[in-house]
């Protein structure tokens, strides 16, 4: 009776063991939107579609910008760029790629109205560029109105199209049916379900500068969207899956343990930390904010509550950003030096706040606002919806909450997608109030200095005037953390945190 | 049923509509958080940026105009352009639901099968050992949480015995022309029994996740209409008479003890297919839940209010059928 059972299970088990040769399965987390390249703003999107479309420059796995479809790459004066296109580049029709994609590309992203009417969500990701000139037949020049030294640090986050083809099909059927330049090319999207991707034989080779050249070494790659952590797992120990993304802590062990399964990571790009409501008592003082970041022991939350995945921060800029100031002293913590500070301030028997959070951070903040207390900072932690806290802190003057624990991203690694947006006055990420007039020159110069060098020295100096006035209180910038099948080799995350599967490959 | 009594119950249906849309629409409003914001995130936006999405998604225009723009498009089945996917809500809606519909209807099958009989035996064995049984299985089923149950499926039947798979609809090497969406229907129409065999593997787990809870709300409602039913004066009438006990369950009590199953049937079916955010979830089931909370989350108005109005119209269209169904079962009842 019982080995009726096992056979009967079996024959039903058995449909499963058909799988191609040479395919790679990921565990995706999150839904896509489209495959339109110029038609999102969203960074799991963004990731699938670097399977299928390549850019004029991309980066290397320690985020050095090289060239990708670009054979050479270069700044002429302050306003104009230069690329030299790769020759022999084709697309998934056959098609070669010319000078003609490459401005259509960039014109379908900077020109108001040039899809179908509509203005591309990703405009801003290509700065102050006003113009795309065809110079010869392998020659683009990139004019800006401005100068944006950041220019090529944001060129990987757009994907060259064919004109023919979206002329062809228009946004509508770009979003559906891409047809690209890059290592994969589509077979199949099943929406809220996985995108089925197969090796695109005639691929140009990719990045000359990240080894090894040549097409993709896997005949088949799926995205297959599992957004419940535990089935993502359960799918990767099962065999079901190879490669996933976003790994729970809580299963690391376990992943480790297995053993067909490794645990792969990277530093992340989004840094947390603590607005301190600076327009009002208490965190208008000085002193009272460098108390609070003395009181936090960070390494005891990274280690207890982070597993390990996450390093301290000094000011809110990643040490792997360009600009990074090495030089400052990490805050070390100090529940006496930071109760003599609030006294200093002005409490001596401390001070009543509160602390917003939503609630994916509960746990963290909690742990922080225990910190707080301790040295007199009586810290209540309240639980919103994180929309609503947005909507609430845009505008410090406006409210009487003290503190607003959230992070921002920045892929692109360079202080203007974070510092700027955070810290300047009045900016759009700025939550905390701050304004300090020193700190706008120099972000403000940074933005237009052509020359890196100096305007690394301006970041550098601007963290120093943060370090020393604590606009917010500097948590830590957790690491991306994922899963992966043993088989899987030659495929390393990076802090960028796309799935780009060109060189990877399966083992045995 | 007269078909003056559909017609009414029907143009019913445009005041609720109505109603539903003002009060949706309004609630979207109502509900901090700027749509533009929450599409572009952290990363660089100029506010010229954010102001030409805004003209884009029509967020510019008056509030009234706003409405009646969506009002007026609705009654021509055009919800406008869902702000994220950048395509028409109703083609995103629409490639959504068929996943929602088999699983709704594979659930309610499972629901039907294990919870009706079993409320029967529990009411005819009344305090015996399977009316016990059902009792605490009927308890666990409705508290046990949807996403704790998928998981002990999945680590039992996929991590450890390997026998089903953790998610989706159907093997990646499949290619079912699509007819219904349907794919336990598709995969037959097609010709493909090893297809169908492994659509239906698929759908094992999640259907079974979300048909036990629903068996237990069944068994539960069948138990104590049948326990009422047994004690009506026809069914000691009809034993008297000296018919056979089955008979007597099955035509005289059970027949009238279904109409409050059959209602909660229909509802939970109505509720079912509105997606099932936590089950779609657990299995990476592609239906509509997990679209539609996403859609709530980033203020993708287009999208949750043409969602709303369709959960509205099916709800409506379920309790019509309930009532529809009642009208069989029990002939005094009139519509």
């Amino acid at each position: 009776m019982r080995s009726r059972f096992v056979l009967a299970a079996l024959a039903v088990a058995l449909p499963l063991t058909g799988a191609a040769a040479r395919e790679l399965r990921v565990g995706y987390s999150a839904d896509i939107v489209t495959l339109d390249p110029a038609n999102h703003r969203s960074r799991v999107t963004e990731g699938v579609i670097h399977n299928m479309y390549d850019a004029v420059l991309t980066r290397t796995v320690d985020m050095k910008v090289v060239p990708e479809i670009a054979q050479s790459f270069r700044q002429i004066d302050a306003t104009t760029y230069e690329m030299r296109l790769r020759p022999g580049i084709k697309f998934h029709d056959g098609s070669p790629l010319g000078v003609e994609d490459v401005k259509f590309t960039f014109d379908r992203l900077t020109k108001d109205g040039a899809m179908e009417g509509k203005t591309s969500p990703r405009k801003s990701l290509v700065g102050p560029l006003a113009e795309t000139e065809i110079v010869d037949r392998l020659t683009v020049r990139f004019k800006l109105s401005a100068p944006w030294p950041v220019f090529p640090a944001y060129l990987p986050f757009n994907q060259v199209v064919s004109k023919a083809y979206v002329e062809k099909v228009g946004s509508d059927g770009m979003a559906t049916r891409p047809m690209g330049n890059g290592p994969f090319r589509l077979v199949e999207w099943r929406k809220g379900d996985s995108v089925i991707l197969e090796r695109f034989p005639d691929y140009y080779g990719g990045a000359s500068d990240i080894p090894p050249v040549g097409p993709a070494r896997i005949d088949r790659v799926i995205f297959k969207i599992i957004p419940e952590p535990a089935s993502r797992v359960a799918a990767l120990l099962a065999g079901e899956v190879d490669l996933v993304d976003e790994l729970p802590h809580h299963a690391i062990k376990q992943v480790e343990a297995n053993p067909r399964t490794k645990v792969l990571k990277s530093n992340g790009t989004r840094s947390f930390f603590i607005d301190f409501n600076t327009t009002k008592p208490p965190f208008d003082k000085v002193k009272v904010r460098q108390a609070a970041n003395h009181a936090v022991d960070r390494k005891l939350v990274i280690d207890k509550i982070l597993n390990g995945l996450a390093v301290p921060l000094t000011t809110l800029i990643s040490p792997d950003s360009f600009g990074y100031n090495p030089n400052l002293e990490p805050w070390r913590y100090d529940p006496a030096l930071a109760k003599k500070l609030l006294a200093e301030a002005g409490y001596p028997n401390g001070v009543d706040v509160t602390l917003d959070v939503d609630n994916p951070f509960k746990e963290q903040a909690e742990a922080v606002a225990a910190m707080l207390t301790q040295v007199g900072i009586r810290t209540k932690v309240q639980l919103w919806e994180r929309t609503a806290l947005t909507e609430l802190w845009k505008d410090p003057s406006k409210h009487d909450r003290n503190m607003n624990f959230r992070s921002w991203g920045d892929g692109a690694l360079d202080p203007v997608g974070i510092f700027v947006p955070v810290l300047k006055t009045k900016d759009r990420g700025n939550f905390s109030g701050y304004s300090n007039a020193e700190v706008d020159r120099l972000l403000t110069a940074a933005d237009t200095e052509p020359d890196q060098a100096k305007r690394s020295e301006y970041y550098q100096k601007a963290q120093a005037i943060i370090r020393e006035e604590a606009p917010l209180l500097f948590l830590w910038l957790p690491q991306d953390v994922y899963g992966a099948s043993r088989r899987l080799v030659d495929w390393e995350p990076s802090p960028r945190g796309i799935i780009k599967l060109h060189r990877a490959a399966l083992a045995d | 049923m007269r078909p003056s009594a559909l017609l009414e119950r029907l143009l019913q249906l445009v005041p609720v509509l109505l109603g539903i849309a003002l009060v949706v629409f309004l609630m979207m409003q109502a509900t901090p958080g700027d749509p533009v914001e929450l599409m572009l995130g952290d990363a660089l936006a100029t506010p010229e940026q954010r102001e030409a999405l805004r003209r884009d998604m029509g967020l510019d225009r008056p509030l009234p105009e706003r409405f009646l723009h969506f009002l007026g498009n609705a009654a021509t089945l055009d919800f406008g352009q869902s702000f994220h996917h950048r395509r028409p809500v109703a083609d995103v809606i629409l490639e959504r639901l068929p996943a929602t519909i088999e699983l709704t209807l594979a659930a309610m099958a499972i629901a039907i099968a294990v919870g009706v009989p079993l409320g029967v035996v529990a009411a005819v064995r009344r305090d015996g050992w399977i009316d016990r049984l059902a009792t605490i299985l009927g308890l666990a089923g409705v508290s046990m949480p949807g996403f704790w149950l998928g998981i002990l499926l999945i680590l039992l039947f996929s991590v450890q015995l390997g026998w089903l798979p953790v998610s989706g609809r159907i093997g990646f090497g499949a290619e079912v022309p699509p007819v219904t969406g349907l794919l336990l229907v598709d995969t037959l129409l097609a010709g493909r029994p090893a297809s169908f065999l492994e659509a239906l593997r698929h759908l094992l787990l999640p259907a079974v996740t979300l048909g036990l809870a629903m068996a237990a709300l069944l068994m539960r409602v069948t138990r104590t209409s049948m326990l009422e039913a047994l004690r009506q004066d026809y069914v000691t009438f009809a034993t008297a008479k000296g018919l056979p006990r089955r008979r007597v369950l099955i035509r005289h009590a059970l027949r009238n003890a279904l109409t409050p199953t059959v209602t909660v049937a229909a509802i939970e079916t109505g509720t079912l297919l509105g997606g099932n955010m936590i089950v779609e979830t657990v299995f990476g089931w592609p239906g509509l839940g997990r679209l539609v909370v996403e859609g709530i989350f980033t203020r993708n108005y287009p999208l949750v209010q043409a969602a709303v109005l369709l959960y509205a119209v099916t709800y409506v269209l379920l309790n019509l059928l309930a009532d529809v169904l009642q009208t069989v079962l029990n002939p005094k009842v009139r519509l």
